[in-house]
């Protein structure tokens, strides 16, 4: 099975090869040495352990060592503009995210990189969805009575996040002004110190990625009340989404979800966006590889490179307005 | 019992020959980072933990761990030889270097590895026995508890100065000025950045603590031009009894406050050290001698870091939370091996929690081995002259800095501390204040901001909630005996002239400073 899709893989890059001789006559064998993946965060975060597992399938399918390179900083706009101005020669590819093509690009005011036109995208790899937990003591079961409640006690609730910016913040901004209740946003860095506040009753709730939360819920630690993507999590399939539980308010348009995608710096040659877009898609299809996305709360994506271009685009439109009606400070 | 049957369980997974090799790895490569100035088990686990994709989860568990409490371990030897600390071993920098300078180098590092052997020891019964229960502890803290914590830290501002108090507190300040630089928590501000990217996200401990202590150390012997190699060929290890006998009261403090601090999210082996070093300034019968190369100045921070890197595997494998950087590396560790870390770890996967505590036990005696009796052959390397030396250890403080977060600024931001450090060195100010207040300072702002926002900006949370009340009202009777005995001490000093005269308002100016913000909240 591996050697046939390999076998299907070099068929595949000469064909490319074939149509685009120029491009081809520049990059020979690619890959001819190392090729590392950037990720703009400490070793560890759910980016980083996502790569390491890609540069694994990939260095199988290239047959090259693939290293993850860890260049965090600046809420992961240092590593991001550190790739956005590699060589564009394929050695150096990019694991995007909602934060680096979706949130950032429309939070900082004096950025090193242009989402889209200092990247090439190659593949969608994963998408990962929030989830919104609330602490076992507060009396809610459902998004419906959360908002009851919040508008029966106006200026309780706080709801914690991982940092001023990132996702989970700004699910609970969309969440406040699309319900049109009060919150009090509660800051911590990363999220296990926040999800430790909501089991500690300090705050309430939390929007946080379903890989680090589910866990607490399965345990009986922590109730879940929705997760934040318009489609069920094949991994809780029985847990609503915010979209269709909320009946007093109208959220069917609440879509929030950590996503993953895989880009070059721009100009990267198409042959070589379009190998690693086909390895990274027979990956996704490997059981192994899916099962690994699945049990950490994702669902695994694939697709074009044009694909992944249209989510960014998409992207950046949304958390702008977000961004916007919630009044989030600029940095 | 079952604590018993479970350490045989334990100990039956432990006592293979492949998890004890890697056992033996784990705990030499720790030492070695250990030794080598500027190098954490950070950035080594990190660089490490593909290696660890192959051999069973198990084993890498057991041989990260080794590595991380291994490197706690070995830590204090390059800050007591040479002054260079580890951000753990900042104040061994203080009574360790001091017993160098006076030719007791082997005592001092006799009474690290012994500590670091109690320390490890007393965190492991506390593992075996107590994980299960301390796991919940992490819940119990809230905002305000912290910052009434944090606040009593730096109410030991006054026990870790060695000179003037004045001084001392104004570098104490200082240090909290240096922590702010950085991007706010809350609003995402730049602070004191001075517009440079590299200063986005402030300034790491290593920098600070390599470029005060270690890069103006090098160049001070540099300007003095002095031959004085760290270590001669010749070291007396073994001390004698009543030498020995000061040790363990010491590290015993030191294990249980270690212990304590490491169960802490946030807490660990960093803050600590400082805690232990405080304690027995405080209550040692031998505390007028710390600051000028006392045993109990080594012994108590050796145990307290090493207890405390223990016992972080706590909220890890009770609860599932990483209460530091190195804990989270841990917990990758789990996830690409299938494993998804998470409350009642310790009951889902038994063996690897009490193969873990078994492991410690053996990693234990293997360190103390490799720390005690063999420390004179690595301290060898240290034997080169200085001229092959300084570039070398400038070189690994360079090499430390970079592979925190892979970024050549850094090494420069150290070089710049190190011109600060030696600034600072010509002045004679003590740089040890300075870093308790560049690593409370933020946690204690941070704490406190987050507590007044749950509060709705109403001060009362600090009363209302039991642990913080009990704390702050612990801080008041500390700064009123304080008080209380610098006013007696000036009446039945007053006919004295001389020493009773200067030293009376010290602790007063000391004790009042940490005192106003403790007065605020109520």
């Amino acid at each position: 099975m591996a050697s046939l899709t390999r076998r299907g893989l070099g068929g595949l890059a000469l064909g490319c090869a074939a149509l685009a001789p120029l491009a081809a006559r520049a990059q020979p064998a690619w890959p001819a040495r190392t090729v590392s993946i950037i990720v703009p965060y400490s070793a560890g975060g759910a980016t980083d352990i996502l790569a390491r597992k890609v540069a694994e399938g990939l260095s199988n399918a290239l047959g090259k060592t693939v290293v993850v390179d860890n260049r965090p900083g600046a809420g992961g706009t240092l590593g991001t503009a550190l790739a956005a101005n590699a060589k564009p020669d394929g050695y150096t590819l990019f694991l995007g995210q909602v934060s680096s093509h979706g949130i950032a690009p429309n939070l900082y005011t004096e950025l090193r990189y242009d989402p889209v036109k200092s990247f090439v995208p190659i593949v969608s790899v994963e998408t990962i969805p929030n989830i919104v937990v609330v602490n076992k003591a507060l009396p809610v079961n459902s998004i419906d009575e959360l908002i009851a409640y919040a508008k029966a006690h106006p200026d309780t609730l706080n709801f914690a996040s991982s940092g001023t910016g990132a996702s989970t913040h700004l699910s609970g901004e969309m969440f406040k002004s699309m319900a049109g209740v009060t919150m009090t946003h509660v800051p911590f860095h990363g999220s296990a110190q926040a999800i430790v506040s909501v089991m500690g009753g300090q705050t309430q709730m939390i929007f946080d990625n379903m890989p680090s939360a589910y866990p607490y819920v399965t345990a009986g630690n922590l109730k879940a009340l929705a997760v934040t993507t318009l489609k069920r999590s094949p991994q809780a399939p029985d847990l609503p989404t915010v979209a269709e539980s909320a009946k007093s308010a109208d959220l069917s348009n609440y879509d929030v979800s950590a996503w993953f995608g895989l880009f070059a710096p721009a100009n990267t040659p198409r042959p070589i966006v379009e190998r690693v877009n086909a390895a990274v898609n027979a990956m996704l299809k490997e059981p192994g590889f899916a099962k690994f996305i699945v049990e950490n709360g994702g669902a695994p994506e694939g697709g074009t490179p044009e694909d992944l271009g249209r989510l960014v685009d998409t992207e950046l439109t949304k958390w702008k307005a977000v961004i916007e009606r919630a009044g989030v400070p600029k940095q | 019992m079952d604590v018993i049957t479970n350490l045989a369980f334990g100990f039956e997974q432990a006592l293979t020959w492949s998890n004890l090799l890697y056992c033996a790895i784990g705990c030499v490569i720790g030492t070695m980072i250990g030794l080598l100035p500027g190098l954490g088990p950070l950035a080594t686990i990190s660089l490490l933990l593909p290696l660890t994709y192959s051999i069973p989860v198990n084993g890498a568990l057991i041989m990260l761990a080794g590595i991380y409490y291994g490197a706690q371990y070995g830590d204090s030897v390059s800050a007591i030889t040479m002054k260079i600390p580890h951000a753990s071993s900042i104040v061994a920098c203080i009574d360790g270097y001091q017993m160098t300078l006076k030719g007791r180098t082997g005592l001092a590092l006799f009474t690290a590895g012994v500590s670091s052997f109690i320390g490890g020891t007393v965190a492991i019964v506390v593992l075996a026995f107590l994980a299960p229960l301390l796991g919940q502890v992490a819940f119990l803290f809230g905002p305000a508890d912290y910052f009434a914590l944090m606040l009593l830290g730096f109410v030991c501002v006054s026990l870790v100065t060695t000179g003037n108090l004045l001084n001392g507190l104004a570098m104490c300040l200082l240090g909290v000025l240096l922590g702010q630089i950085g991007t706010d928590l809350e609003s995402g501000t730049l602070r004191f950045t001075l517009g440079l990217t590299p200063l986005a996200d402030g300034v790491s401990v290593v920098s600070v603590a390599l470029g005060c202590f270690g890069i103006a150390e090098i160049c001070r012997n540099l300007d003095a031009r002095e031959e004085r190699t760290p270590f001669n060929g010749k070291i007396r290890l073994m001390p004698s009894w009543p030498e020995f006998k000061r040790i363990i009261p010491s590290a015993l403090r030191g294990s249980v406050v270690g212990s304590v601090l490491g169960i802490l999210p946030g807490g660990g082996p960093v803050i600590a050290q400082f805690a232990a070093y405080a304690i027995d300034k405080k209550v040692s019968r031998y505390r007028h001698e710390i600051g000028s190369g006392a045993i109990e100045g080594v012994a108590g921070q050796a145990a307290a870091d090493e207890a405390a890197a223990r016992t972080s595997f706590i909220p890890l494998m009770s609860i599932g939370i990483p209460e530091n950087a190195v804990m989270a590396l841990m917990m990758v560790a789990f996830i690409i091996k299938g494993i998804q870390p998470g409350p009642n770890m310790i009951a889902k996967h038994p063996d690897l929690f009490w193969g873990l505590v078994a492991s410690m036990w053996i990693g234990n005696c293997f360190l103390l081995i490799l720390n005690v009796p063999l420390v004179r052959f690595w301290l060898s390397i240290f034997k080169v002259p200085y001229t092959v030396l300084f570039p070398s250890i400038l070189f690994f403080c360079c090499v430390g800095t970079y592979s925190v977060n892979n970024n050549l600024d850094d090494v420069f931001i150290t070089a710049a501390f190190g011109l600060l450090g030696y600034i600072l060195m010509r002045l004679s100010l003590d740089p040890a204040p300075l870093m308790l207040g560049f690593i409370l300072g933020p946690m204690l702002e941070e704490n406190f901001r987050r507590a007044m926002l749950l509060g709705r900006g109403s001060f009362r949370v600090f009363v209302t909630q039991p642990i913080s009340a009990t704390l702050l009202a612990f801080i008041g009777v500390l700064i009123a005996v304080q008080i209380a005995y610098a006013v007696a001490r000036r009446r039945s000093g007053g006919p004295q002239p001389g020493h009773g005269e200067r030293d009376a308002p010290e602790p007063v100016a000391v004790v009042e400073t940490p005192g106003v913000p403790a007065a605020s909240p109520r």
